[in-house]
């Protein structure tokens, strides 16, 4: 997007459009107010937004999307600010459209095992108002205490149970959503599918480019009979890598299988206090539920397999407390590395699984380099990896630092036939890594179905999918020593 | 998150101190989903890291008004964000330096200063509160319907025991509880007697809170200075605990050592009363209480500041249920009554919806009385509870009424 | 085994350019479905192979020419399989088709959906650029889920040249269950149990009679089928196979009668139409053999908040969707094949 010169002039008439729709406490345009939103959970990329919106209505958000695309103003939207790639990062001529007053569950259907909610609804609270029926709501990102279904479905969050119940995408089965022209769209519903192309698919990991969620449908699934968690050390990151592949290759498909390096322990130990060995090199966490009996047979099986992996310790949850306890601490394990250093940059790479050892031991390789630590945190069992580079923002060159190693462990997780974005989304964090991944025509195709919905690219532009004149610069200042990064990918 | 202190801030210990707080920080928004004003208003403003942000930007040297002031006086100080962060973020201190900063800056309009002031002339001053009350009491048969709620009757202490063990401790009387509800403390000591232990009763005023969270950190310290001077004697003597049968009391004097910690004359004595300050819950729960409760269904609403403060969580729930009271599930019991000190009074809007939400909470299973563990709770729920609101230690000891 | 992707994409140039329609054919098993196509007839069956299979990372990598049938016995062979078990509906069934046509068998309320199972694909879209969207991981949210988009998109978006699928173990037991009841009283068991953690992985309602699989571990299998009761059947495979197939009976035709597919909220109760109802997947999917007319069926679809497909039988059939919604799916379809030569439509 191309800023403007007569923005004053633009946001005056904004302004006074957005008091005539929405009660003055939705319109947030005081510089010292705007602050706060400058930045969602990625807080190395800050932006002043133009003006804040936070309506309470469907009807309200239409109407501050058709007043921005006449005025051909972009919007932002925001759930609760919690992502950690950028997607929420304001444009600095744009309304940032905070979808956190939408918070109403509008119906738990027990009979069709289905909910219907508001995007501003916190993915737990939709497991806790489910709970009294005998349901909950399977994908559990680590934040989901704080985290929104709306931002869930835009970048199709996944979590500890994604291993076993899927993502977002698996999990959703209607949404209605309002395109940039303030047109309102209603796909699938409680029906297990929707007829014509599967648009639910497209939407979900969007990243709010493609439509403004209004509206979700989620499957809701029974609370299993019983959940319980194996606990296991190991004082090699390689045997904990193997056992993994060992757990999966006997057939088994846990709830969730989660892995922390030392470093995670420690920070995530000194938060939860719930008992993980701070001496391991590695502690996994494998989840087993479903019918009492049938968990029972897995828990020896698990435990039988992780011991013969080279576990120095097995230990089951005593009760669901500790069981819960367990994964506390993991979930809290980004921010609790706040313990260890004043900021963290958090890496979503997704790899093979049987590449793990391969990458964790370039990873320390690369952190010895840079000099800079990296704790490190990953779904196992998905091989979806969340190297966490722990730095000091206030250090002159520290970030650039940081982020100069984030991008080489991106590389890498490409380099070994993985991805660069597991869950977290592209944002404006790994836009430039997208010229890595995909060549021109397939940007040209994202570029093209974006249209499709969305003519006027007014809607969270400069996210997710770069634009080639962008992917050309970035290809040029990767130039070392007079040749070019990846010389098989296309050049214009 | 990174910062970049303005230089006034950088020499000064509070900004040093509010710049480690910052710097702990990692913006990841857990505290949003408890914090109550962001349940309510759905403001990133209005939540914990908002606020933060907001006083982040005031030590980095930006202009600031009256929209850091209006979401910074939301703030109930309840402390579920710290309960909530996993980077162990102290956002009551960094609240109270922020605070106390915009109130230098941001002038107020004339009503709002006159109310604050007159809160804290008249709450932290226990005789002029009593008289005040005392007069209220008079005149309450001719208020209408609605203030004389806000009126209490007089209720009576009950006898406080002859000081006759040898192990001593000191239960300070507080600002408003003498007044409303005198049969607490005489309560916790006619239970402490018979285990062996005296209390000793000591008029002390404000503990401080009430200064300190109307951003007048100078007047919380000196309540501070005329508490320690008043006890000092009692913990020269031997006294092995101080009692704070308010919750919150309890986390305000929890924090003297901190806050005194760079007077050269009450540092240590701040640090030491600091230590021997304990909660009821505390004491009580090694020793063999009668069983009284005699399967009685009551609801216990836990006090943001024995929960998040004190980190007491479940303590009382574990001695009321041990003594036999039946306690009924309290749905989101992490959320704020919405008293919260003074908050009562500057902030009633969102004051009374927090206290229509948690009496709908603790009344969903018909209890026949709410007990809580904090004199500002008590008095606010009665205003619009239909059954009785005691404090727990009335329950271990009084016999059941 | 054989790369033909550079020959197909030769031809989808030439067609683009010429703006002629193709008409993309895998082993022709479901041509039924979908109304006749114009076009030159272009012959994705040749391109075919099984490009990669880790059954540790339970990925499988294949051309989409690959047979079906070749795909599942090499799946097997691992004591894997396609979760979804999606039908072949004849024995030339490719991977391609059975993508595009987006199919799914009993086990899909249970594991997911064939969509839910693709992690990724190479296609070649209506310009002839060949783009490879998503990837081997099942975790990937690079770029819109293009590859996701073309599950049922009948080759209207792409063709489709490989497919990499997540693939499940094979249930170490599995059983079929069988009650006698009514079509009500079989949705609403099917409700009840659906709020239980029971390893149910199939059910079917059909002829006064619901059969339900149970799928897992022995242990939990058998546990659970003394909780439900019920009639153990034997040779259940064969009851499932023929229902996924609909070689079972019910779903013979006589002269004028068609199949349809409603999909419904599972806990719609019985509709009132006129034929024979199977209901399968949990409530949620009904097959109704019926003589009713087009209107009164995409009417009690739609009063139930779902919609209807004519599955087998003479009749042109559109989509009945929102007009916003099919506008901007005509638009997505511009997006992918600007020119309109994949799968065009006999008008």
């Amino acid at each position: 997007m191309v800023l403007i010169n007569n923005w004053p002039d633009l946001r005056q008439e904004l302004l006074e459009g957005l008091h005539r729709l929405l009660p003055a406490a939705s319109v947030i345009s005081k510089r010292e107010a705007l602050r706060p939103y400058e930045c969602d959970g990625l807080t190395a990329y800050r932006q002043l937004p133009g003006v804040v919106c936070l309506p309470y209505t469907v009807e309200q958000v239409q109407a501050v999307l058709r007043l921005c695309h006449q005025l051909n103003v972009p919007v932002v939207p925001r759930g609760a600010g919690t992502g950690l790639s950028g997607g929420a990062l304001p444009h600095e001529q744009g309304v940032l459209l905070g979808l956190a007053r939408l918070d109403r569950i509008i119906e738990i259907d027990s009979l069709n095992r289905c909910a219907v909610v508001q995007p501003g609804v916190r993915n737990l609270a939709l497991s806790e108002a489910a709970k009294p029926y005998g349901f909950y709501y399977a994908p559990d990102p680590s934040s989901q205490i704080a985290c929104t279904i709306g931002g869930n479905v835009a970048e199709n969050s996944g979590g500890v149970h994604c291993l076993k119940y899927g993502l977002t995408v698996h999990n959703v089965i209607g949404l209605k959503i309002l395109t940039m022209q303030g047109e309102l769209l209603e796909i699938g519903g409680k029906t297990l599918d929707a007829p014509g192309y599967d648009l639910l698919a497209v939407l979900c990991g969007s990243e709010g480019l493609l439509g403004v969620v209004v509206e979700v449908t989620v499957r809701l699934l029974p609370l299993p009979e019983r959940a319980q968690v194996v606990l296991a050390a190991f004082d090699d990151v390689a045997l904990a890598g193997e056992a993994v592949g060992r757990i999966l290759s006997a057939g088994i498909i846990p709830a969730g299988m989660e892995m922390m390096d030392n470093l995670a322990i420690r920070a995530t130990e000194d938060f939860v206090h719930a008992g993980y060995p701070v001496e391991a090199a590695a502690i996994l966490l494998v989840e087993l539920d479903g019918e009492n009996r049938e968990v029972s047979e897995q828990i020896f099986q698990v435990r039988q397999l992780l011991l013969t992996a080279g576990a120095t310790e097995v230990h089951t949850a005593r009760d669901e407390a500790e069981r819960l306890l367990f994964w506390k601490g993991r979930k809290a394990a980004f921010p609790a590395v706040g313990r260890l250093a004043p900021d963290y940059y958090c890496m979503d790479g997704t790899i093979p699984r049987r590449r793990l050892s391969e990458v964790l031991a370039r990873i320390a390789e690369l952190s010895r380099e840079y000099d800079l630590p990296v704790a490190n945190v990953f779904h196992a069992g998905d091989g979806n990896l969340h190297p966490l580079i722990l730095y000091d923002a206030n250090q002159p060159g520290e970030l650039a630092r940081t982020e100069a190693l984030g991008g080489r462990i991106l590389q890498l997780c490409i380099e070994v036939g993985g991805t660069i974005t597991g869950e977290h989304g592209v944002g404006v964090e790994k836009i430039d890594q997208m010229c890595v991944q995909f060549h021109s025509a397939e940007l040209a195709q994202f570029h093209a179905l974006r249209a499709a919905f969305d003519p006027s690219g007014l809607l969270n532009p400069g996210k997710a999918v770069p634009t080639l004149h962008r992917c050309a610069e970035f290809g040029r200042m990767h130039v070392h020593a007079g040749q070019l990064p990846h010389p098989e990918l296309e050049r214009f | 998150m990174q910062t970049r202190l303005a230089p006034e801030f950088q020499n000064s210990a509070e900004g040093r101190e509010a710049d480690a707080i910052l710097r702990s920080c990692v913006h990841c928004g857990f505290c949003t989903a408890v914090c109550p004003t962001y349940n309510l208003l759905g403001d990133e403003l209005d939540s914990p890291r908002g606020r933060i942000y907001l006083i982040k930007g005031l030590l980095e040297g930006a202009e600031v008004g009256v929209e850091t002031q209006r979401h910074l006086d939301r703030c109930l100080t309840c402390r579920a964000c710290e309960t909530a962060c996993p980077s162990g973020v102290q956002f009551a201190r960094l609240a109270d330096i922020g605070r106390a900063e915009v109130e230098k800056r941001v002038p107020r309009p004339l009503p709002q200063r006159m109310t604050r002031y007159l809160l804290r002339w008249v709450i932290t001053s226990t005789p002029r509160f009593s008289i005040l009350l005392g007069a209220g009491r008079l005149l309450r048969p001719l208020l209408p319907q609605r203030l004389q709620r806000l009126v209490p009757i007089a209720k009576s202490a009950g006898a406080w025991p002859a000081p006759r063990h040898a192990r001593r401790v000191l239960v300070p009387a507080g600002c408003v509880q003498p007044a409303l509800e005198p049969g607490i403390d005489s309560a916790l000591a006619r239970l402490l007697d018979r285990h062996g232990i005296s209390a000793v009763h000591i008029a002390s005023g404000c503990c401080g809170a009430v200064s300190q969270h109307l951003a007048a950190p100078d007047e919380a310290l000196q309540r501070m200075r005329a508490n320690i001077d008043a006890w000092w004697p009692h913990v020269e003597n031997g006294a092995e605990a101080i009692v704070e049968t308010s919750s919150a009391c309890g986390v305000m004097v929890r924090e003297y050592g901190h806050l005194l910690r760079r007077d050269s004359d009450y540092a240590e004595k701040a640090a030491r009363i600091s230590a021997l300050c304990r909660d009821p819950a505390e004491l009580l729960a090694a020793l063999p209480l009668a069983p009284l409760g005699k399967g009685r269904r009551i609801a216990f609403q836990a006090p943001c500041s024995l929960q998040n403060g004190l980190r007491l969580e479940g303590r009382v729930e574990g001695i009321l249920h041990g003594v036999g009271f039946e306690l009924l599930p309290v749905e989101e019991p992490a959320m704020c009554c919405g008293s919260a000190g003074t908050y009562s009074v500057l902030q009633p809007a969102l004051s009374s919806a927090l206290l229509t939400r948690k009496l709908g909470n603790l009344g969903k299973y018909t209890p026949e009385l709410i007990a809580t563990a904090n004199i500002g709770c008590l008095a606010y729920l009665q205003r619009g509870s239909k059954v009785p609101v005691v404090h727990w230690l009335e329950l271990l000891e009084a016999p059941p009424r | 085994m054989a790369d033909c992707a550079i020959r197909l994409q030769e031809a989808v140039k030439a067609a683009y350019a010429a703006g002629a329609p193709l008409n993309i054919v895998g082993g022709g098993s479901k041509a039924f479905c979908g109304d006749a196509r114009v076009g030159e007839r272009l012959d994705v069956g040749v391109h075919r192979g099984i490009v990669s299979y880790e059954p540790s990372e339970l990925v499988l990598t294949a051309r989409a020419g690959t047979p079906l049938q070749e795909i599942e016995d090499l799946l097997a062979s691992h004591g894997q399989m396609l979760g979804c078990e999606p039908p072949h509906f004849g024995a030339a069934a490719t991977l391609g088709g059975t993508v595009a046509c987006g199919f799914s068998g009993p086990r899909r309320p249970y594991v997911g959906s064939l969509r839910d199972f693709v992690l990724g694909a190479r296609i070649i879209n209506g310009k002839g650029e060949i783009l490879s969207f998503g990837g081997q991981v099942m975790k990937n949210v690079a770029g819109f889920d293009v590859s996701r988009l073309m599950v049922g998109a009948q080759g209207t978006l792409g063709v489709l040249l490989e497919v990499s699928l997540k693939v499940l173990p094979l249930p170490a037991y599995e059983l079929t269950l069988r009650y006698s009841c009514e079509e009500l009283g079989a949705i609403f068991r099917c409700a009840e149990w659906a709020g239980k953690s029971l390893p149910v992985s199939a059910t079917a309602w059909l002829d006064g009679a619901l059969y339900v699989r149970l799928s897992g571990s022995q242990v939990a299998v058998k546990a659970a089928a003394q909780s439900m009761g019920g009639e153990i059947l034997l040779q259940e495979e064969d009851f499932w196979l023929c229902l996924r197939e609909q070689t079972h009976a019910f779903f013979h035709l006589e002269s004028a009668q068609r199949l349809w597919r409603l999909s419904v909220p599972p806990g719609t109760p019985p509709l009132d139409l006129e034929g024979r109802t199977c209901v399968e997947l949990g409530g949620g999917q009904r097959w109704l053999v019926s003589n009713a007319t087009s209107d009164s069926i995409h009417d009690a679809a739609l009063g139930a908040g779902g919609y209807a497909t004519l599955f087998r039988g003479a009749g042109q059939e559109r989509n009945r969707l929102s007009p916003g919604v099919a506008a901007l799916q005509q638009r997505i379809k511009h997006a992918l094949d600007p020119a309109g030569i994949l799968n065009v439509r006999e008008q």
